[in-house]
């Protein structure tokens, strides 16, 4: 396998693997603040900001794992 | 009424739709190869002498910065000089914003210092979101004037310098308040066992440094990822050759327009109430 081809594979593979646990992380975050605020709706706004910032912090994640992949395809 | 609201909605997703079928047909029955990189590279328009390792030359990023600020600074003396009992349409919007700042970031999340560092956070929260709402605009700034897509946050300088202002700031705020050794002894709780006082301390100190990366990566990504969808969708319309697929495409496009526009709401939100959470936590060091 040449390096052209095996930058690619690897810039596909971090993507992948990489959106796993951000993939999980989001869904159980969203989770707990639904029920939250189904269980105390009047705190709805107080939780939906805590949740944004949540979902910032995980996402961000999945995003290392993007500019790896960016960083195999075009710079390395 | 309904009507109204009805034909106002349709001549928007058709001005968008436009807009969107504007960026694809750039440079017609040339586009063979369509290079997603193409839109992202940087070259100087006004050639300026290079100082040391700083490269004065005005490339299209500096440009769209400047624009961002010029907008801001429009629209900051319009409304204060228009202010008015019964407020207009840009007034509604601009005191939503602010209230936005004022109650939702800094008033939510900082327990102290919120007149200080209101206009810090208030600054970076318009400043970001101008930045990458300028983004969807299609502007005449490509190669050879054509009409393109560029976000200014979409460059890690630009999001880095960003985030090392606000770096700056949290351990000079930390500094300022607490007496500078202090601030940093209490990286450390102080109720620990020697040894794992000093581990716990490099942790933290690394954790520290990371939040700059994390700031400046996080709104980098976002804009960089959310606008190579973009480029694809619209291309994508070209690619297959079909009257069909096109038009479907055409519609899959503006949808993905319109969640880039809330993708540039919630990263401006992000980055501005995560400033306002290491600076007050700086400020507060006594949890």
């Amino acid at each position: 396998m040449d390096a052209e081809a095996a930058k690619l594979l690897g810039a596909g593979i971090a993507m992948g693997v990489g959106a796993l646990g951000p993939g999980i992380g989001l869904g159980m975050l969203l989770g707990k603040a639904y029920e939250s605020i189904a269980r105390q709706p009047e705190v709805s706004g107080d939780i939906r900001t805590s949740m944004f910032i949540g979902i910032g912090v995980t996402e961000a994640v999945a995003l290392y794992a993007f500019v790896v992949a960016l960083i195999l395809i075009f710079v390395a | 009424m309904k009507r109204k609201r009805l034909i106002w909605g349709l001549v928007a997703v058709v001005l968008l739709a436009a807009l969107v079928g504007f960026d694809v047909l750039k440079q017609p029955g040339q586009k063979h190869e369509f290079e997603v990189a193409a839109e992202f590279e940087l070259k100087p328009i006004i050639t300026l002498p290079t100082i040391g390792p700083f490269d004065l030359s005005v490339n299209k990023a500096v440009i769209y910065l400047w624009l961002t600020a010029a907008i801001l600074i429009v629209v900051a003396v319009l409304i204060r000089f228009t202010l008015k009992q019964k407020p207009g349409r840009l007034q509604v919007v601009v005191e939503a914003l602010y209230g936005l700042a004022h109650d939702g970031i800094v008033g939510a999340v900082m327990k102290s210092g919120r007149a200080t560092w209101f206009p810090y956070v208030a600054g970076v929260f318009f400043f970001v979101l101008t930045a990458n709402l300028i983004g969807l605009v299609p502007l005449p700034l490509a190669e050879h004037g054509q009409f393109g897509f560029y976000t200014a946050t979409a460059n890690l300088y630009v999001t880095l310098t960003l985030a090392f202002c606000t770096f700056v700031f949290t351990h000079y705020a930390g500094i300022r308040k607490n007496g500078g050794l202090h601030y940093l002894k209490n990286w450390a709780p102080p109720s620990a066992p020697p040894v794992l006082k000093q581990l716990i301390w490099v942790i933290h100190a690394v954790s520290e440094l990371f939040r700059l990366v994390s700031l400046a990566v996080r709104l980098f990504a976002n804009m960089l990822a959310g606008h190579a969808i973009l480029a694809v969708f619209f291309a994508m319309a070209l690619i297959f050759q079909s009257y069909l697929a096109a038009a479907m495409l055409q519609g899959a496009s503006v949808l993905i327009y319109m969640f880039e526009i809330f993708v540039a709401f919630i990263q401006a939100f992000i980055f501005a109430i995560l400033s306002a959470v290491y600076i007050g936590g700086a400020l507060d060091q006594e949890h």
